[in-house]
């Protein structure tokens, strides 16, 4: 009897998707959808109300349909970034030498769905928005550094895919004991690297500031954000550190069908 | 001998773990997808910028010059990447796939439905033939050196006849204003873009006095010596970006 | 009046300002402009009028009907307004953070180029429709030293996106397509044609892009545009004769060249993408089994892109320099367009300043001119133009510029001695151009700059209506107290 039960179970088992190692597989498709929702939400947005609202930055309306958004994006995410963060900290696996393979298994596939979120919040600051700012800069005269793109360019997207890339690096850093017992540089690099864009906004201001006054995109002015991108060639290292691992992790594995 | 032992001693994964390894490749591929069309877009859209914005920057000197020397940066990292280590010959097509993938939703949403510029004063260039050239070449030399000097210059040389097709019908001559233009240039006049006066256009600078006053190939030429150093120099960027150290601390 | 300008009272505004905001999304003004909004708003300070009355005519001159006001608008307007709840819960303590389309530094605004009689041919045309936009300007001598000098200079018209194109230009009578050279002191008359191309309404101004230094508007003038947007056309002929659509030239090919290559890349990406690949590709490489990993077939693939992409590029690169044979290179230039001789400061009637003074707590700009008259009539000084404002002495009938836009101070402009002067006289008049204008507008902030000079147009009248023009330039001394 006992016996009938356990194979019914495994059956249960095999047959159940998502499978234990892609247990986080619901959630993942989640992300991306709330993330196309707020990226398309601020794209439609865009579409609504910058050309009627957002191209003087004196006007009474600019600073209730923009400079009002800026401050709600700057407190979602203080408020995200808090709460992300706080949650993967919190609840950070302390007994990481007792950790079995194949959970280990899963949370490198987990490590992979936080990255490829990551790059998905990156893909909507780098590729799209980023390349908006030179459509919208050649409509609106440039009266300020928030511009109805940049409010959502520099103060959402680029803060967005920094708090991903720090998720994805505590995930790693609390729950996987390689990331834990040392400090993965390629991860660092991927993610410190991207977040030095954020930095070089400052940079972008202070020079269309005071010595560059056109809408040049390939100017040097523009090369900050450029070389801090470069970084995301970490991942290549982090792909490099998963697959060595999973191996060893697979090879210990029992045969399964 | 040692690879004849290893095979004898190879056992691939099957079932559950050949699964486990498949999602893994998956999960991976929808990372890189993402991380190619936004970060390669962004160096792009950053250094070439203007030349694969507007059909009226596309000359004959800088934009077959330019475009190459910056597109080789991230398949030579990507390949050194995917190949060295997985014997795949994807990492040019991949990224200048993801590439174009970013610039066509960008020219169509955002300037085009966002800010009614025609698609076709925007129409981005492609570098695919090239970056199918580049994957060729590494995968049947295996070599860095080859690559680099027969796959770069091959990279760079093939973008002005790959890209002529599609932008060769916008330097029909068009008189307007007194003077010759090309429909190129027309669009550049006729459809407004506050912060694009002409003078910030960067169209052949200098004198045409070598070649029988040729241009293109000329700057085709410059691009491939420079292709095959930037693939060397961006193969070891690569490299080096894929470290598998970790670190006591940072 | 000082309070409606003043940032911690700009909240007090906001709920008038949301609804009109919301009522609003027609209006398109693309740049750093002076708006009906602001206009209004200025007019009815100056002219004493109660905030109500102000909001009042406000709406009824700003909201104009959305010409699509989609359910999806509506949703985002209900969102919207749930935030702006939140947000006033939040942040109604916050100063308006105030950036301001006066962002140009005044002295750039003042000294670069000077705008005058903007005018343009029509303000509601439709689709397809023709205007024009015609004026004047002078590049002033006194040009500031950290503006590189106009060697290269894009007249240009500040549109939200080609809601109209531009299908000719004329600076001094010639037709240019390019950039061009202009001469400080020199004095230019401009001609803009525009056809309509997207139904709406919007906030238009000429301007022009400075290299270096940024853009500098003229006045700007709200245009609707009636009709429908599909009936557009913009059609070109070739020097070939063939007639081209330019909304459409080019766009089928490209799609179709950048679909082929998009195909094969996609073939070569999934034919490696359909193999197990990351783990099951580094044990076999680590095992040795290299030749698996790569097979004759993928290499035999390999050398057919290699021979056959080449021989693909240059096929399709001959036939379309077979099919293009008169394809010629872009086309540039710097056009010398010379300036005409001399409108403002023309010799007939001297100014010079003497001294300028801002009187900060009274907003008030007060200029010590010189002024002789070479005339052979008495002349009287109707108007000072400086950046976007213009001040009028009340005492002279000053004939209407233009049906462009600029911020307009009726009654600015006093002199101390209000007697015209004579022909052949010379005499020292203080000018006092006082309007809270120079702080709305921002003009005020040249005290802050570092070549804190002022410049700007005089305009003196006779009786029969002959209009002089001066330039005048001076350092500005603040006075605080």
């Amino acid at each position: 009897m006992a016996t009938t039960t356990e194979q019914v179970k495994v059956m249960t088992n095999q047959n159940k998707f998502p499978p234990w190692y892609l247990k986080d597989l619901y959630r993942y498709l989640s992300a991306f959808a709330v993330l196309t929702v707020i990226y398309m939400g601020f794209r439609i947005y865009q579409g609504a109300f910058a050309v009627s609202t957002g191209l003087d930055s004196t006007e009474p309306a600019f600073d209730v349909y923009w400079m009002r958004l800026l401050n709600f994006e700057l407190v979602f995410i203080t408020l995200f970034t808090s709460i992300a963060w706080g949650w993967l900290w919190f609840t950070r696996d302390k007994n990481l030498d007792k950790l079995e393979p194949k959970e280990e298994i899963r949370r490198y596939l987990t490590l992979t769905m936080w990255i490829s979120v990551y790059t998905f919040a990156v893909y909507w600051a780098g590729s799209y928005f980023a390349e908006q700012d030179n459509s919208w800069h050649q409509v609106a005269i440039r009266d300020t550094p928030f511009t109805a793109n940049h409010i959502i360019e520099f103060y959402f997207n680029f803060p967005m895919y920094i708090i991903l890339g720090g998720c994805a690096w505590l995930y790693a850093r609390t729950r996987l004991p390689l990331y834990a017992n040392g400090i993965s540089l390629p991860l660092t690099l991927a993610v410190v690297g991207p977040f030095m864009i954020l930095v070089s906004v400052g940079f972008n201001e202070w020079g269309h500031t005071f010595w560059f006054r056109e809408e040049f995109f390939a100017a040097p002015i523009h090369w900050g954000f450029v070389i801090g991108v470069w970084f995301a060639h970490g991942v290549g290292g982090i792909l490099l550190q998963g697959v060595t691992r999973l191996i060893e992790l697979l090879d210990g594995l029992e045969e399964a069908a | 001998m040692s690879a004849n032992s290893s095979t004898r001693t190879f056992r691939p994964y099957t079932g559950e773990k050949a699964r486990i390894a498949r999602a893994y490749d998956y999960l991976v591929l929808v990372l890189a997808l993402f991380l190619f069309i936004g970060s390669f877009h962004l160096h792009f859209a950053l250094t070439v910028g203007d030349w694969d914005f507007w059909v009226d920057w596309k000359d004959r000197q800088w934009w077959p010059a330019v475009t190459p020397i910056i597109g080789i940066t991230f398949p030579a990292a990507v390949q050194a990447v995917l190949w060295t280590n997985f014997r795949l010959p994807l990492g040019a097509t991949l990224c200048v796939a993801c590439l174009s993938i970013g610039t066509w939703i960008a020219r169509i949403f955002a300037y085009h439905y966002w800010n009614y510029f025609p698609i076709n004063m925007v129409l981005p260039s492609t570098m695919l033939p090239s970056a199918l050239v580049l994957d060729a070449v590494l995968m049947l030399s295996n070599s860095l050196t080859v690559t680099a000097i027969f796959g770069g210059s091959a990279f760079a040389l093939l973008f002005y006849p790959s890209n002529w097709p599609i932008f060769g019908m916008f330097h029909v001559p068009v008189e307007a204003g007194n003077s010759q233009l090309t429909v190129a240039d027309m669009f550049g006049f006729q459809y407004i873009r506050t912060g694009m006066p002409e003078y910030l256009r960067i169209i052949e600078r200098g004198t045409l006095r070598t070649y029988g006053q040729v241009a293109a190939p000329l700057s085709a030429f410059f691009s491939a010596l420079i292709c095959t150093l930037m693939y060397t120099l961006w193969w070891y960027i690569g490299k080096w970006f894929a470290t598998t150290r970790y670190l006591k601390r940072i | 009046m000082k309070k409606l300008f003043n940032n911690t009272s700009m909240y007090q505004l906001n709920p008038s300002m949301v609804r009109q905001a919301l009522g609003n999304c027609s209006m398109r003004c693309p740049t750093s402009c002076i708006h009906a909004v602001d206009h209004e708003r200025i007019q009815q300070v100056t002219s004493g009028h109660s905030q109500k009355e102000y909001y009042s005519m406000n709406k009824i001159t700003s909201v104009r009907p959305e010409p699509v006001e989609g359910q999806l608008e509506k949703l985002l307007k209900c969102l919207l307004f749930l935030g702006l709840i939140l947000s006033v819960y939040m942040l109604t303590l916050q100063p308006v953070m105030a950036h301001g389309e006066k962002n140009l530094e005044p002295y750039v605004r003042m000294r670069t180029i000077q705008w005058y009689d903007v005018q343009w041919s029509q303000q509601k045309f439709n689709v397809n429709d023709e205007v024009s936009v015609t004026g004047k300007f002078h590049v002033a001598e006194d040009w500031p030293i950290s503006v590189p000098k106009p060697d290269a200079a894009f007249l240009n018209i500040s549109t939200p996106g080609p809601v109209l194109i531009r299908t000719e230009r004329y600076l001094n009578g010639k037709p240019y397509m390019n950039s061009v050279a202009l001469q400080p002191g020199g004095d230019y008359d401009f001609k803009v044609l525009l056809k309509g191309r997207l139904p709406g309404h919007y906030h238009i101004h000429p301007f022009f892009n400075l290299r270096d230094a940024g853009q500098v508007m003229g006045r700007g003038a709200w245009l609707d545009i009636a009709g429908n947007e599909a009936d557009f056309t913009n059609n070109i002929q070739t020097i070939n004769g063939e007639m081209v659509n330019m909304e459409t030239y080019g766009l089928g090919n490209g799609i179709f060249f950048h679909s082929f290559w998009a195909l094969l890349g996609t073939a070569w990406l999934l034919w490696w993408v359909r193999r197990p690949l990351f783990i099951a590709r580094y044990r076999m490489l680590q095992a040795g089994l290299e030749n698996e990993l790569v097979t004759p077939l993928d290499r035999n693939i390999g050398k057919v892109i290699l021979v056959g992409v080449p021989v693909l590029v240059f096929a399709f690169y001959t036939m379309t320099v077979n099919k293009y044979p008169k394809a010629i290179p872009l086309q540039t230039s710097l056009d010398q367009i010379l300036p005409l001789s001399a409108k403002v400061n023309a010799g007939v009637v001297d100014v010079e300043t003497l001294r300028a003074e801002y009187r900060i707590p009274e907003r008030a700009m007060k200029l010590s001119l010189k002024i002789k008259n070479g005339s052979d009539k008495p002349i009287q000084l109707g108007e000072f133009a400086t950046g976007s404002v213009r001040f009028l002495n009340k005492a002279v009938p000053v004939p209407e510029q233009s049906n462009a836009e600029s911020v307009v101070a009726p009654e600015g402009l006093n002199l101390d001695n209000p007697a015209p002067i004579q022909p052949g006289e010379q005499r020292t008049v203080l000018m006092t151009a006082a309007d809270a204008l120079w702080e709305s507008e921002r003009l005020d902030g040249l005290i802050n700059d570092a070549d804190s000079r002022i410049g700007g147009l005089v305009f003196f009248f006779d009786p029969e209506g002959e209009r002089y023009v001066s330039s005048i330039t001076a350092a500005v001394i603040p006075k605080f107290n």
